[in-house]
């Protein structure tokens, strides 16, 4: 009993006389009224402001049923930043885990140089993404940046980094994938080390070849891992925003205007509340769908037992 | 206890007693503005005067980013309740405030003082819609045409230039990229969005009417003025670094590293500091127009705030616009005196003296007019940006991506009522 384990310390609170039933309820109350406060009410709150028109300083918001969502569905701008995430999501997603998993299989050893390379692949993963993106912003100018005055001394033309549509989305999937990189590694470490030995011992007396027994053992087995890093990067690859902002602020010609920073231009730059509620409405659904698209194709290849 | 310590402690508690009824009886103003630097230097200094003329009033000046940050923190701390007292707007985009209600009507302090009549003109009409006040002016610019003296004597162009027209802007920008583009010197800085505005007015048209509210993006010589500024990007006189972050084309200017700058009167004092005497300054083209925008920005007071605060924000505002002040702000920065009187304080008469091309602008006045300033041109001037970059990286034809932004612009103006 509570009252045994304080001893003779009087309990100001009545824990004996508390029904059993509310007990559970009160003790998870200040938790759900937290989550309540900062995610339930403010997702109702969007999906009420996604059905009226207000700019945040008009007394008055009046209803204006699914007007929102046709101006949205019919504006090229946010077909062009679906389209833009997309890319963003499907180039970026397996750059990361490919190249996150090729490092970790190397890093996984217990070596002095590999924590030390570990510590350095994650130093990015912790520094502020604003200081990164104006870092950036220096080394890929055009006219006076770094990458170009390195491929000026090799005899070679400047690159227009950030004006150039297709390069700009391929700078910001580099610096977004070199930023992230740190993390997934860890990761896959954690999940490589958690392989038991003895089914590579087993697979190398069966005379398993190195890339027979890492797609026929170490793939399957480090599928909880990937099928993690999977969720979890689509989502970040869908919410990216702060080094577009800083870096090229959708540009150029919104060739990186991908849908959280659409969602931001639209509620707080053009403060058409409304609009920006409705993108945020839909790239929740969007998110749902995705995590159950992979729940379904990929979810049933995960096992959790070697 | 002596009679000298009490006496001591007596007199301790009067001093502390007074202080706290000076104290209570100070009114706070919050003030947020978009100064730093040099620029923030000069405000500060105008501020402290006031002050020590008002000991009564304590203004807390804020900077809160440039007049886009404004706009969206003010926005955002409207709901709030967590505005200022006062804010530095610029003059195209309060309309969108006044409209709504969140501006108090400056009319019937601005009747009631002197400073009314020692306004120019163009100053006193900054902060109208319709019959009422609601800004009154603070930091008043044009756009100025700067020029490197070195870099275009080195181009071949000795003395003062010819840049009257965008034919003679093209042919010095080109002749700086042929004799020093090896050096990574560029011919021209790429138009901020002022003086792209200042540009189409030059060629003899608008982006909005500011009396009608008609939408000109789409007019023949809107497309004109911005097919040519496209092609200084595209024909390489000008860095497409410039394109994506104005404040680069500003930059490499004051670095050197250009011939030809198109920027606000306000960017004076800094391009001075770092050019010195290589500095040249200009008008802006007539082609065949010779009409500048006024740009800057206005002082205007929160509806929601309590009376007495209005009235002490009021104080200081007026105060802002007042003859000292504006000569300091004016000598300081560069932007453009708003008081007719300012000019004749030696703090002004000193800078005009002293500094060659501080009267550029101020010579400008003439030809200098009001812009629009209904809501939708906070979004007009928002998407412009996109709309630019598209024509000036080669992405989309001028014509047909100004055809496309006007009727935007229409159909958001159709919905946000005017």
């Amino acid at each position: 009993m509570f009252d045994q384990a304080v001893g003779d310390v009087h309990c100001r609170f009545p824990v004996e006389a508390m029904s059993p039933k509310l007990t559970p309820y009160l003790l998870v109350a200040p938790l759900l009224a937290f989550i309540a406060v900062f995610t339930y009410i403010p997702i109702f709150t969007s999906i009420d402001l996604s059905f009226r028109s207000w700019n945040f300083m008009s007394p008055d918001m009046p209803f204006v049923g699914l007007d929102n969502y046709a101006r949205l569905l019919g504006s090229q701008s946010f077909w062009n930043s679906m389209s833009v995430t997309t890319i963003f999501a499907v180039v970026s997603v397996p750059l990361r885990l490919a190249l996150a998993l090729a490092i970790a299989s190397y890093l996984k050893r217990e070596a002095a140089s590999s924590r030390v390379l570990r510590g350095a692949l994650f130093l990015p993963t912790i520094t502020s993404t604003v200081s990164i993106a104006v870092v950036f912003s220096w080394v890929f100018s055009t006219d006076y940046g770094l990458a170009n005055a390195f491929l000026s001394a090799l005899g070679l033309g400047k690159m227009p980094w950030l004006q150039d549509p297709t390069l700009a989305l391929l700078v910001l999937i580099l610096i977004n994938t070199w930023k992230q990189l740190g993390y997934d590694v860890i990761i896959y470490i954690a999940g490589l080390q958690a392989v038991p030995q003895e089914l590579y011992d087993a697979a190398a007396i069966d005379g398993g070849k190195r890339w027979q027994v890492f797609r026929r053992v170490t793939v399957p087995l480090i599928m909880p891992t990937t099928y993690f890093l999977l969720v979890v990067s689509v989502i970040e690859a869908f919410q990216v925003f702060t080094i577009i902002n800083v870096m090229t602020r959708g540009g150029p010609a919104g060739a990186t205007d991908m849908l959280v920073h659409l969602l931001y231009r639209t509620g707080f730059v053009l403060f058409d509340i409304g609009t920006g509620s409705a993108l945020a409405v839909i790239l929740f659904a969007l998110l749902i769908v995705l995590a159950l698209l992979k729940s379904r194709i990929v979810g049933s290849k995960v096992h959790y037992e070697a | 206890m002596s009679r000298k310590l009490h006496t001591s402690i007596a007199a301790s508690l009067l001093v502390l007693a007074v202080s706290a009824t000076a104290a209570q009886a100070q009114t706070t103003v919050t003030f947020w503005h978009s100064f730093n630097n040099a620029n923030g230097r000069a405000l500060d200094e105008i501020v402290a005067n006031f002050e020590a003329v008002h000991p009564e009033i304590n203004i807390e000046a804020e900077y809160v980013g440039n007049y886009n940050d404004i706009v969206a923190r003010l926005q955002a701390a409207i709901p709030a309740n967590r505005g200022p007292d006062a804010v530095i707007l610029e003059v195209t985009r309060y309309g969108l405030f006044a409209d709504a209600g969140v501006l108090a009507d400056l009319t019937p302090y601005f009747d009631a003082d002197p400073l009314k009549d020692e306004l120019y003109d163009y100053a006193r009409q900054i902060g109208v819609i319709g019959e009422k006040n609601f800004i009154v002016p603070f930091n008043s610019s044009t756009p100025v045409l700067y020029y490197n003296k070195d870099v275009l004597a080195r181009a071949g162009i000795e003395g003062e230039p010819d840049l009257k027209t965008f034919d003679a802007i093209t042919t010095a920008a080109r002749s700086v990229n042929e004799t020093l583009g090896a050096e990574g010197i560029t011919g021209i800085a790429a138009p901020g969005q002022f003086a792209r505005w200042g540009l189409v007015m030059a060629n003899g048209s608008d982006l909005i009417d500011p009396m009608s509210g008609e939408i000109l993006l789409d007019d023949p010589k809107t497309l004109e003025a911005y097919e040519w500024m496209a092609s200084l990007v595209t024909e390489g006189l000008a860095s497409a670094d410039g394109v994506t972050e104005e404040d680069n084309g500003r930059d490499a200017f004051l670095a050197g590293k250009v011939g030809i700058m198109m920027n606000s009167t306000g960017n004076y004092v800094g391009s001075r500091s770092a050019l010195g005497d290589k500095l040249g300054v200009l008008p802006m083209p007539c082609n065949p127009d010779c009409a500048v925008p006024i740009g800057g920005a206005g002082i205007g007071i929160m509806a929601t705030s309590q009376q007495d605060v209005q009235d002490a924000a009021y104080e200081f505002v007026s105060y802002a616009a007042s003859p000292e002040a504006n000569a300091i702000w004016f000598a300081a920065t560069g932007y453009l005196p708003i008081n007719k009187n300012s000019a004749e304080l030696p703090v002004a008469a000193d800078a005009l003296a002293s500094q060659p091309g501080i009267d550029v602008a101020i010579n400008s006045l003439p030809h200098a007019h009001g812009r629009a300033r209904t809501p939708v041109v906070t979004w007009m001037r928002t998407t412009e940006y996109d709309m630019w970059q598209a024509m000036a990286l080669g992405q989309r034809p001028v014509a047909e991506t100004m055809t496309q932004f006007a009727a935007d612009t229409r159909a958001e103006a159709a919905r946000l009522g005017n």
